[in-house]
């Protein structure tokens, strides 16, 4: 609903793309930082102060890579929520302890977000968000708490099934079922497609 | 036509960031041919989205926008990002075989093609990381590899051409998922090698009376 009655953090981003607009960058800044920083604070693992660095970097890439924003594929808040994912998907590497890379790879080349679309994008962008709008709140709890891990924590189906102990099978279709109620496209494999073992 | 994709469960972890970098490349490498699979990620975006716009702000400090805005300062004008060039040339005809998105990690160390067996090679991908092996496969025009165990998953990308096993048959796209225990013997078309991206768990054992070219194959990710 914010999306609607507030200002147009689409056109307000697309500004700072065309414009390099510091005022429009200050608007996105005021909504989004404590939006950021809540939401890395949910997924734990982060102190207040490296939240707000996480912020710092996630928002600075927000303004190199405004220019390269299409609204039609992606609502401001989409993107901002890729961006931040690449963030800390980039700081969990460079502080694990496992990989020691000294190479530059980072999460934004792996993504290749601005890959082409299907033409309908925009289309099927909006009848997302309205879905989503929608039907989030109706999930059953079971549900929206393996959704929440996933996205705050960034935990894998596994990580979840260990926490919460349970079976990856159960988390795997609270999944699909928290999808379907949302109406978000599946993938066309099933989860259950039988492996065919040769012996 | 593509009839084999990651699952959804695959993709849910790929868009929530819970994937390591050799499966992501094989994801982002199969959504290169998948307008499916890109809408699903697109979706699964969009609710990362809602989770993003609608949590609960967190108080920041007073200073962290000023900073922010010092450090734009520093940063180069904003532009079109561009693809960085890749390190090394890639050969000019292999080149011509993969999406443009793999170029930037194939040209990074020069590829080093190793022969498995008469018309089956290997030429790993280093990606600085070593819970995985990433790697392109190459099987022949009308060769057959021989057959092989999965002690680890093994996530496969065909990228060019097609190939077929006991259980189908792949074309460009494709994404397939072996599980540990699944024996199988895959084999390219007739008319055109086939080429793969593969990610690894562990090392593949291989059956039979090629046995003895299984410390071969264990090929060490740098």
């Amino acid at each position: 609903m914010k999306e609607q009655t507030g200002p147009d953090w689409n056109a307000l981003l697309v500004r700072v793309g065309s414009h390099q607009d510091k005022s429009a960058f200050g608007a996105l800044f005021a909504h989004f930082a404590p939006l950021l920083k809540g939401f890395l604070l949910k997924g734990g693992g982060v102190e207040p102060e490296q939240a707000e660095e996480l912020v710092q970097e996630t928002m600075i890439k927000v303004w190199r890579k405004a220019p390269t924003y299409a609204p039609a594929q992606a609502a401001a808040s989409t993107w901002m929520y890729t961006i931040a994912r690449n963030t800390r998907i980039d700081w969990l590497r460079k502080h694990s302890k496992r990989n020691q890379q000294t190479d530059e790879l980072v999460a934004e080349d792996l993504f290749d977000e601005n890959e082409a679309s299907s033409p309908f994008v925009a289309l099927i962008q909006n009848r997302n968000a309205g879905h989503i709008k929608t039907h989030l709140k109706e999930l059953p709890q079971e549900q929206l708490q393996v959704l929440t891990l996933m996205y705050f924590q960034g935990k894998s189906g596994q990580e979840v099934a260990d926490e919460l102990n349970i079976p990856l099978g159960t988390v795997k279709s609270r999944v699909r079922l928290a999808l379907q109620k949302l109406k978000l496209k599946l993938s066309p494999t099933g989860e259950d497609r039988k492996v065919v073992y040769a012996q | 036509m593509i009839t084999n994709h990651p699952t959804t469960e695959l993709l849910t972890e790929y868009a929530t960031g819970a994937m390591s970098l050799a499966p992501l490349i094989s994801i982002t490498t199969h959504l290169q041919f998948c307008e499916h699979c890109r809408d699903a990620v697109a979706g699964l975006n969009a609710l990362g989205g809602e989770f993003l716009g609608e949590c609960e702000g967190t108080a920041i400090s007073d200073r962290l926008l000023a900073d922010t805005l010092d450090r734009l300062d520093e940063e180069p004008l904003p532009e079109t990002i561009e693809a960085a060039p890749a390190s090394f040339a890639i050969d000019a005809a292999l080149e011509e075989q993969l999406p443009a998105y793999l170029h930037k990690f194939v040209g990074r160390s020069p590829l080093n093609w190793r022969s498995l067996s008469s018309s089956l090679s290997v030429a790993p991908i280093s990606v600085g990381e070593t819970a995985y092996e990433l790697a392109l496969h190459k099987i022949d025009a009308g060769g057959t590899t021989p057959s092989h165990d999965h002690r680890g998953m093994e996530l496969t990308v065909v990228l060019k051409g097609s190939f077929s096993d006991e259980h189908g048959v792949y074309h460009e796209g494709d994404f397939l998922i072996r599980e540990p225990g699944h024996v199988h013997r895959p084999a390219a078309a007739q008319n055109q090698a086939c080429i793969c991206l593969s990610v690894l768990e562990a090392p593949i054992k291989l059956q039979g009376l090629k046995r003895v070219l299984n410390p071969f194959m264990q090929f060490n990710p740098s």
